[in-house]
């Protein structure tokens, strides 16, 4: 008989719950698979993260969770999509073999991730410095503002990129 | 004791640096990655490089930045990074992480923030409409079979449209940093300009109508230089790569927001399309009256009603089979 009292712990959390959030996340992504991997993610970031024991809903909190990693999902996905769709428009000769493919692949989302909290003005002045070799006045010229912001926005994106790099 | 310092060093594979170090280190990268570059400038850095142990390790860290930087082909890398999205959706989870390091006092705050909605999902069933109020002062009303999600925090206000249509009056930012008002959709992105309008995203397409002011249209795939300006009675569909051409907005075109669809010679196979967005099951209209032309305010909530007004006006009739789940306009 179920102890009504006992605190609430990772097994019965999982045991009672799992199924349910499976539900709750192929509902909102319409596959089982991806929908099974995210409710290991999301699982697996509680039991590495705190004390399950003062868990009072457990099942919004388990949705709280699984909405933050369903979100880093939808992006990566969204990522590799673009990603996918430049590599289709590439002439052949300039396409990078599949290894390669692979590497840069896992270096995007690398970037991507330390980008991502930059504001969407300094994130791009950024990129069209880095990726497509501009020149701070022609950044400017393009965003229609002055050389020092350009350096202004640069710094905050180096620094950023400096302090997320492991 | 001799050789601590350099055994502590060894034992951190990624040593915390300070963050002036790494301010300074950014204000290098900043400077050498500039157009002209003098020999001074290069010899300076180098002298920083050796002054201080951290000062090298940020170097190398720097380093290794770049390199990953110029690993990427410049082909893929840039719609890859430069993708539309939402902005503040990391710190969105890094916000996340802090909530849960807080639990459990803070679960009843947690939730509260997120009933205010900046990473909240809102959504209609076929049929339905609905109405809410964002936190700074904002309304957005959403059409049937719509759903949005909310991207608000400190520098960003973002819709992010992922079915059907919404209409969108801007409030003033009261936020002391004036965050910009957008909306997007799989082809890109929609920034207010204080304003009323609204969104469609359709099937590899996304509609837009201003009604008040102006919006800008930037397309995720297409150059700075194709964004589109929309201003009031102004309308545009545009696709990833185009932003279309700016045409007037058809009279009723946001009496949905009424409840009400406004047709004015609008042709039975549009209506139909229009319809169905607002049923379950199957409507279709006969290809023998599909370009009959047809004026009248129907109402959405009720589209029985709808269907029965039109065949009481236009010589069209309404076959319903299987218990109204597949209606069939036709020539009666």
């Amino acid at each position: 008989m179920p102890d009504q009292a006992s605190p609430l712990n990772v097994e019965t959390l999982y045991c009672d719950h799992h199924s349910w959030l499976l539900g709750w996340l192929r509902h909102r992504l319409g596959n089982p698979f991806d929908a099974a991997d995210l409710a290991h993610d999301t699982f697996a970031r509680i039991l590495a993260g705190r004390r399950v024991e003062d868990i009072k809903e457990p099942r919004a909190y388990l949705t709280t969770v699984a909405r933050g990693i369903l979100i880093n999902w939808y992006e990566r996905k969204a990522l590799e999509r673009a990603y996918l769709e430049a590599l289709a428009l590439l002439p052949e000769p300039e396409a990078p073999s599949p290894e390669h493919r692979q590497m840069v692949l896992e270096t995007l989302h690398q970037i991507d991730a330390m980008l991502d909290t930059l504001p969407a003005r300094v994130r791009r002045a950024f990129l069209m410095s880095q990726i497509e070799g501009l020149r701070y006045e022609d950044i400017a010229a393009r965003l229609g503002c002055s050389l020092i912001s350009v350096k202004r926005y640069m710094k905050q994106a180096f620094l950023q990129c400096l302090a997320l790099l492991d | 004791m001799p050789g601590a310092a350099g055994l502590i060093t060894v034992m951190h594979a990624n040593p915390p640096l300070s963050p002036d170090v790494l301010e300074q280190a950014a204000e290098w990268l900043v400077l050498l990655n500039a157009s002209t570059v003098s020999d001074e400038d290069r010899q300076a850095c180098e002298r920083w490089r050796g002054e201080h142990p951290d000062h090298a390790l940020a170097w190398a860290r720097a380093q290794r930045l770049m390199g990953k930087l110029e690993s990427l082909p410049p082909r893929l890398a840039m719609p890859a990074l430069n993708r539309p999205r939402s902005t503040g959706r990391r710190s969105a989870t890094m916000k996340l992480t802090g909530v849960l390091a807080l639990l459990p006092a803070s679960w009843l705050g947690w939730r509260l923030a997120d009933n205010k909605g900046w990473m909240a999902d809102h959504h209609t069933g076929t049929g339905e409409q609905s109405s809410l109020q964002l936190a700074d002062g904002s309304i957005i009303k959403l059409n049937t079979a719509t759903s949005i999600d909310l991207r608000f925090d400190a520098v960003q206000r973002t819709v992010v449209l992922r079915h059907g249509e919404i209409l969108i009056q801007t409030a003033k930012d009261t936020a002391s940093a004036r965050r910009p008002f957008v909306v997007r959709t799989n082809e890109g992105l929609v920034e207010a300009l204080g304003t009323r309008f609204s969104v469609r995203q359709r099937e590899g397409q996304t509609d837009v109508a201003v009604y008040e002011h102006a919006v800008r249209v930037e397309p995720r795939r297409a150059p700075i230089s194709a964004y589109l300006m929309l201003e009031s009675g102004q309308s545009a569909s545009f696709t990833a790569r185009r932003a279309g051409t700016a045409a007037n907005v058809a009279a009723g075109s946001d009496s949905w927001t009424h409840g009400m669809l406004m047709a004015d010679r609008m042709r039975l196979s549009d209506f139909t399309s229009e319809i169905q967005r607002y049923r379950g099951g199957l409507v279709r209209c006969d290809p023998a009256v599909a370009d009959v032309r047809i004026s009248g305010t129907f109402p959405l909530r009720d589209t029985d009603l709808a269907l029965n007004m039109l065949a009481n006006t236009y010589p069209i009739a309404v076959r319903k089979r299987l218990s109204g789940y597949w209606v069939t306009l036709e020539p009666s």
